[in-house]
């Protein structure tokens, strides 16, 4: 008993004469000019993830790069949704970080939006505008149906596998838009899902990569962070799709293409109109005509004739955004759900909204539930 | 010659005080070897973890919220852990205490402040819904001998799995529905005002908010005190952790012991589940990458460990720990890599955990092999 006292007394007597070295020290770095404006950004997985938070955190860079020694950036990667979040908000704030951009939908909720009046939040995928609320994004199911023409032509058998992240509208939404891209390509191919209920997370990824390639399909694409599928799918040889970057690196012989952003140029404006004074809270959706969205280069396996179909419907799309959710559009149990001739908006009619989609289209196989 | 560790027969009072010193100035310097290696100036870089973690504005407060849960999770480890009973499952049990708390919240609360009969329900139920899921490895264990290590750490996932499905794949109770928001990404369902718990403000540093919860765990761990050092039941506990045999041989109901040191564990960290949503989240928070992503149980265990097994020391480990979580937060950035420091969290429990060892243990070089007295082997 004794002695533990004794040990619980030395420690604190540690902690304290560390506590009394360091506060005698050197103050801390705070050379760096203060008149720097301060802008953060925080991601749900690693900033070189390969995928969804390696794009942002180019943006990131490329706002450094444009405004050199007017602005200072940083970034805090692996942040949990909650209460993680609301302690690096807290200290982004205490060191002057007054405009975040806050990478993944769940973070920003109305009781840390109202905690925290003074900081500009910019939260990508969300639709919760408010008074310091931005939300942005793109409208990617263009580009992700393109690439969903090159898996359809790549593949030689009738199913495509799909590792899928959470059950919700946004991930439904790109997963159908890349089955009615495969369909466009392979008349009838089914499209397989295996949801890994995370955005990051290479070892369940390559998991659901390795279970549904066993199940039969012989091209495997994404809509999760991590390139782990596209290692598994060099490894045994089948053609991939990839999402977010252009990971044709980590899968040199498999790669195809993959439906990419460019964040950049949207933050450097509001950036630059959060730096004069001119930021307004908004609902950007970016698209193939504004740049926002983009198909990574091709690889080696997409043959000349899909890359002209792929051209041509680019080059549609750019002008008729989301043309690809214009009815007819059955779900997987065969029932109209759009009728011919309309289409899809963004956030207006429910669940037949872009940002609302429950349902999966016909060919998909597995359940929008998860 | 060959290196052996052996149990030392008397722990030497001064062992006991040096060896603590010894290890945080050993974890300190190997830390700053990695720091220096990776281009980072030690003293500025720990000086920074420091003001992170207690000195600059508002850092108190965000210690206190990471240290709360580790509080719970550390002493239901601890309660367990005093008779050998290494119930793992802190982490599921935390969330079944999430679940439990946060649907009666929603059931009984209403509008207006905070209300005391509200806020009693739903400890009560975070207790009861990590002292049943705690009970399952218990049950098992006192019936049918089943490791508790692995049950209660299989039982977590399955906990897991069911906080995703409560919010995810399902329109459950706990689940917000209305809106448009809700539609787009799933979230849990606000709690009503008065079932959220209230902080109690210390004006400085900008404000402390001291969460509600926070005070029900300085509490736990005096309740667990006085149960195990002031009690006939404690002793028992302790008789039975340190000889099942000569306990059995005492008369102590062996099963009744399980049984019960489970559910009490159980219902601490099951307490800390409930605390995390009235004090914190104010939803059931169902997202992997969110209070699944905390791994609040797993750390407990480490506190407990570092603390000993003792409830107050216990208290003070989670809010060093919570500490150097919450300093992690702000350390890492473009300039120094998140990996960076978890290593340094990692030295510094490597390195305490480590001196523990030798308080109770000796290194010993033998050189001649035959020589060796039998010794007992360290778990």
């Amino acid at each position: 008993m004794r002695n533990r006292k004794l040990a619980l007394g030395a420690i604190l007597l540690v902690v304290a004469a560390a506590a009394a070295v360091l506060a005698l020290g050197t103050s801390p770095g705070s050379a760096r000019s203060t008149a720097a404006f301060k802008a953060a950004w925080i991601y749900v997985g690693p900033h070189n993830d390969g995928g969804w938070s390696q794009a942002h955190d180019e943006g990131r860079l490329y706002v450094q790069k444009m405004l050199g020694s007017k602005v200072q950036t940083t970034y805090k990667e692996n942040i949990a949704v909650g209460t993680q979040f609301d302690q690096t908000v807290s200290s982004l704030r205490a060191q002057g970080y007054k405009l975040i951009f806050a990478t993944s939908y769940g973070y920003v909720t109305p009781a840390v939006a109202a905690k925290y009046p003074d900081v500009k939040f910019e939260q990508a995928t969300g639709t919760l505008v408010s008074k310091n609320v931005s939300e942005y994004f793109g409208a990617a199911e263009d580009t992700v149906y393109l690439s969903g023409m090159a898996a359809g032509a790549a593949a030689k058998c009738n199913t495509i596998g799909y590792v899928v992240a959470f059950p919700i509208p946004e991930v439904i939404r790109h997963a159908n838009a890349f089955a009615l891209g495969a369909q466009a390509t392979h008349p009838g191919v089914k499209v397989k899902l295996v949801w890994t209920n995370s955005w990051f997370d290479p070892s369940k990824e390559k998991k659901a990569a390795q279970s549904l390639h066993g199940s039969g399909a012989c091209v495997l694409g994404q809509n999760v962070d991590s390139p782990a599928t596209g290692q598994y799918a060099e490894s045994v040889k089948v053609p991939w799709v990839g999402y977010d970057s252009d990971a044709s690196k980590f899968a040199p012989k498999s790669w195809l293409t993959a439906s990419v952003y460019n964040w950049g140029p949207y933050y450097l404006k509001r950036v630059q109109a959060a730096m004069n004074g001119t930021w307004k809270p908004g609902f950007y959706y970016g698209n193939i005509q504004d740049g926002f969205t983009k198909l990574a280069a091709y690889g080696p396996g997409v043959s000349a004739k899909a890359k002209a179909q792929i051209a041509a419907k680019m080059a549609y799309l750019k002008s008729h955004q989301n043309a690809e959710f214009t009815g007819p559009l059955y779900d997987q149990n065969g029932k109209l759900r759009v009728p011919k001739g309309q289409k899809m908006q963004v956030l207006k009619g429910g669940t037949n909204s872009l940002y609302g989609m429950n349902w999966l289209v016909k060919g998909v196989i597995g359940s929008p539930k998860g | 010659m060959r290196l052996t560790i052996e149990r030392r027969l008397d722990q030497p009072r001064w062992l006991a005080a040096v060896v603590p010193v010894v290890s945080v100035a050993a974890a300190l310097v190997l830390a700053g070897i990695v720091l220096l290696v990776t281009g980072h100036d030690p003293f500025s870089s720990y000086r920074k973890l420091f003001d992170a973690a207690f000195v600059q504005t508002g850092s108190v407060g965000q210690t206190l919220i990471a240290a709360t849960p580790l509080a719970f999770t550390g002493l239901g480890a601890a309660a367990a852990f005093r008779m050998r009973l290494y119930n793992i499952g802190g982490e599921g049990q935390l969330y079944m205490g999430a679940i439990f708390g946060s649907g009666i919240g929603l059931l009984l609360g209403g509008a207006g402040g905070a209300s005391p009969g509200v806020i009693a329900a739903m400890v009560a139920a975070g207790c009861v819904g990590g002292a049943l899921w705690a009970s399952i490895p218990g049950v098992l264990r006192a019936f049918f001998g089943t490791s508790e290590i692995l049950t209660s750490l299989m039982l977590n996932y399955v906990a897991g799995y069911l906080l995703t499905y409560l919010i995810f794949q399902s329109q459950s109770y706990w689940r917000q529905t209305k809106g448009f928001n809700a539609t787009v990404f799933p979230t849990g369902k606000p709690l009503p005002s008065n079932a959220v718990w209230p902080a109690w403000n210390v004006h400085a540093q900008g404000g402390i908010p001291i969460p509600l919860g926070a005070f029900f765990a300085v509490l736990a761990g005096l309740v667990l005190w006085v149960l195990y050092k002031r009690t006939r039941f404690g002793f028992e506990v302790q008789v039975l952790g340190d000889s099942e045999g000569a306990a059995r041989y005492a008369g102590v109901p062996v099963r009744r012991k399980i049984l019960a040191v489970m559910a009490i564990s159980g219902a601490v960290a099951g307490l800390g589940g409930a605390s995390q949503v009235g004090d914190f989240s104010h939803a059931l928070d169902g997202d992997p990458n969110g209070l699944q992503k905390q791994a609040y149980g797993y750390s407990g265990i480490v506190v407990a460990a570092l603390g000993r097994y003792n409830p107050f020391a216990v208290l003070l480990v989670a809010l060093l720990i919570g500490g150097l979580d919450n300093a992690g937060n702000t350390l890492q950035g473009a300039d120094f890599p998140s990996g960076l420091v978890g290593v340094i969290q990692g030295i510094i429990l490597f390195c305490a955990l480590g001196g523990e060892v030798l308080v109770r243990h000796r290194l010993r070089v033998a050189r001649r092999v035959a020589a060796t007295p039998e010794l007992e082997p360290v778990a």
